[in-house]
């Protein structure tokens, strides 16, 4: 099963790469994001006034959920969807590997490309003075975290093109996780939040994830916080694989 | 001669909103060893529901089936190893090469890196199409990609190849190239099970044949013996045709509506 993976997980990276036009807008947006989010609410909380920045710029607050935005690709998804309506997937499936090979190479591809572009949207972020305060391993955390987000998320996505095996399904499921991403404390700590939008974003998982994210770039290792975003990206993942390897098990 | 291919009562029902669907009613067939077999039939008569029972894509409702001796429901991967599957849709990845595609093919069925390079350079030439290897196969014409999922089809060099409607949407010239690949696979050893909606494709091609209308097997023996019956049976004075064959077993008749020829029931 090992390699079978590793095969087509090799062959979603060389798809990636020869598709650059797909891969180009994960990576704009979340920087389009970035600078506006920054432009209109830098001079609104002051280095050196704003106590949740750590003695950072604004852009370091809004760092992580950039890295979440563009964690968040279908791409893997609408390719399978595609090679579903084509009939390679059928091909595929008449070869004697383990069933969920067929899904789990996607998602090795999707880990492989999200730390690239978490390494490149980090790498921006420097020309903003951002630092990430954690260092070097803080920085490794930082870039696995993204990852795992991103193949859960891809995991999702997979899920809805092997049950409805229509590409226009899964394009909007992509829509389904958009309000959970603003509906993070996605421009002030969760504690000034209004009760309303605080109660919401504490209900929604997404938050841990980012928070955890948010520590890292600000705070050092603050294993607590950091714990919490890990499990609960680990739990998404963990629930979107088996998904996807239960539906690939019944997939008829 | 053993059988490669056995059905026993094979059955789909496809369950959806509006009610359960029979797709497939009690097909049994036995298909020999290094024969070519067709599988005729109109359109929605059970002819590729059929042929992805036996390849292990679709599950089995009732009814047993082995494929070169091995029970496809009970060891779908056993039977992987040995068959070799070419679709209707020729299913090939627009943004690899013909070879990489290959390459991918052997590596999945198990060879090594280097065994899938010579097993591609291999099917590339058997194919014609080590000129065209390099390029994606979204610039290749219908008949290349035809072609290029038969060689792919063929890398673990199976016992049984399963070809649905091999050559459906192509122009006259690349059928008979598709015609020459299976006579050669063929000739190799390697069971074929083709099905088919042109007649003469089967007349040319298959040793022995079953038509299938509304999910059952209507008739089966070879071309010439089905034809002499029912010359036999009709009394005709000229040699019928394996249409005429063909639209007295499915009861239809062809008629001319508007300038179209219509296929409609009798």
């Amino acid at each position: 099963m090992t390699n079978a993976v590793a095969v087509l997980g090799e062959r979603a990276l060389r798809e990636a790469r020869r598709t650059p036009d797909a891969m180009v807008p994960t990576l704009l947006i979340p920087l389009f994001f970035l600078v506006v989010n920054v432009g209109q609410a830098a001079k609104i909380f002051p280095t050196d006034s704003t106590e949740f920045l750590q003695g950072q710029g604004y852009a370091a607050f809004q760092l992580p959920s950039s890295l979440l935005l563009a964690a968040s690709f279908g791409t893997s998804a609408l390719y399978l969807v595609e090679e579903i309506e084509g009939g390679y997937f059928d091909k595929l499936r008449a070869t004697p590997v383990h069933r969920s090979s067929l899904v789990l190479g996607r998602l090795v591809a999707v880990a492989v490309q999200s730390v690239l572009m978490t390494t490149v949207l980090v790498g921006v972020s420097l020309l903003f003075d951002v630092r990430i305060a954690s260092g070097v391993f803080g920085f490794l955390l930082l870039v696995v975290l993204a990852a795992m987000w991103a193949v859960g998320y891809a995991g999702f996505l997979q899920f809805v093109a092997l049950k409805t095996r229509s590409a226009a399904a899964t394009n909007s499921a992509g829509l389904v996780f958009f309000p959970l991403l603003f509906l993070t404390p996605n421009f002030v700590p969760r504690e000034l939040l209004s009760r309303p939008m605080e109660i919401a974003a504490t209900l929604n998982p997404v938050t841990y994830v980012v928070e955890a994210m948010r520590s890292l770039v600000l705070v050092d290792l603050d294993w607590p916080v950091i714990g919490i975003g890990f499990a609960v990206a680990g739990a998404f993942v963990v629930a979107m694989v088996a998904l996807n390897v239960r539906t690939m098990s019944h997939y008829d | 001669m053993p059988d490669a291919v056995t059905t026993e009562h094979l059955t789909k029902t496809f369950t959806s909103r509006g009610g359960d669907v029979e797709a497939v009613r009690g097909v049994d067939l036995a298909v020999r060893e290094g024969e070519i077999f067709g599988f005729l039939g109109p359109n929605g008569a059970g002819k590729s529901t059929t042929v992805r029972m036996l390849t292990t894509l679709t599950s089995i409702t009732s009814g047993r089936a082995t494929v070169a001796g091995v029970d496809v429901a009970a060891d779908p991967d056993g039977a992987r190893h040995k068959i070799g599957v070419a679709l209707q849709e020729a299913g090939l990845d627009p943004r690899q090469t013909g070879r990489e595609i290959l390459q991918l093919q052997a590596r999945l069925f198990g060879a090594s890196r280097a065994e899938a390079v010579t097993r591609a350079e291999e099917l590339l030439e058997l194919v014609d199409l080590t000129d065209a290897a390099e390029r994606m196969t979204k610039t290749y014409s219908g008949g290349m990609k035809r072609r290029l999922d038969l060689a792919s089809a063929l890398v673990h060099q199976p016992e049984v190849l399963f070809l649905d409607e091999p050559t459906t949407g192509l122009d006259p010239a690349s059928r008979l190239v598709v015609w020459d690949e299976v006579r050669r696979i063929n000739a190799a050893g390697t069971t074929v099970f083709l099905t088919t909606q042109y007649l003469e494709e089967a007349d040319a091609l298959c040793e022995r044949l079953a038509i299938i209308d509304g999910g059952r097997v209507v008739s089966e023996g070879t071309p010439q013996a089905l034809k002499d019956e029912l010359k036999a049976r009709r009394s005709l004075t000229e040699e019928p045709t394996l249409d005429d064959v063909f639209l007295d077993v499915t009861g239809r008749r062809r008629e001319r509506t508007a300038g179209e020829v219509r296929e409609v029931q009798a």
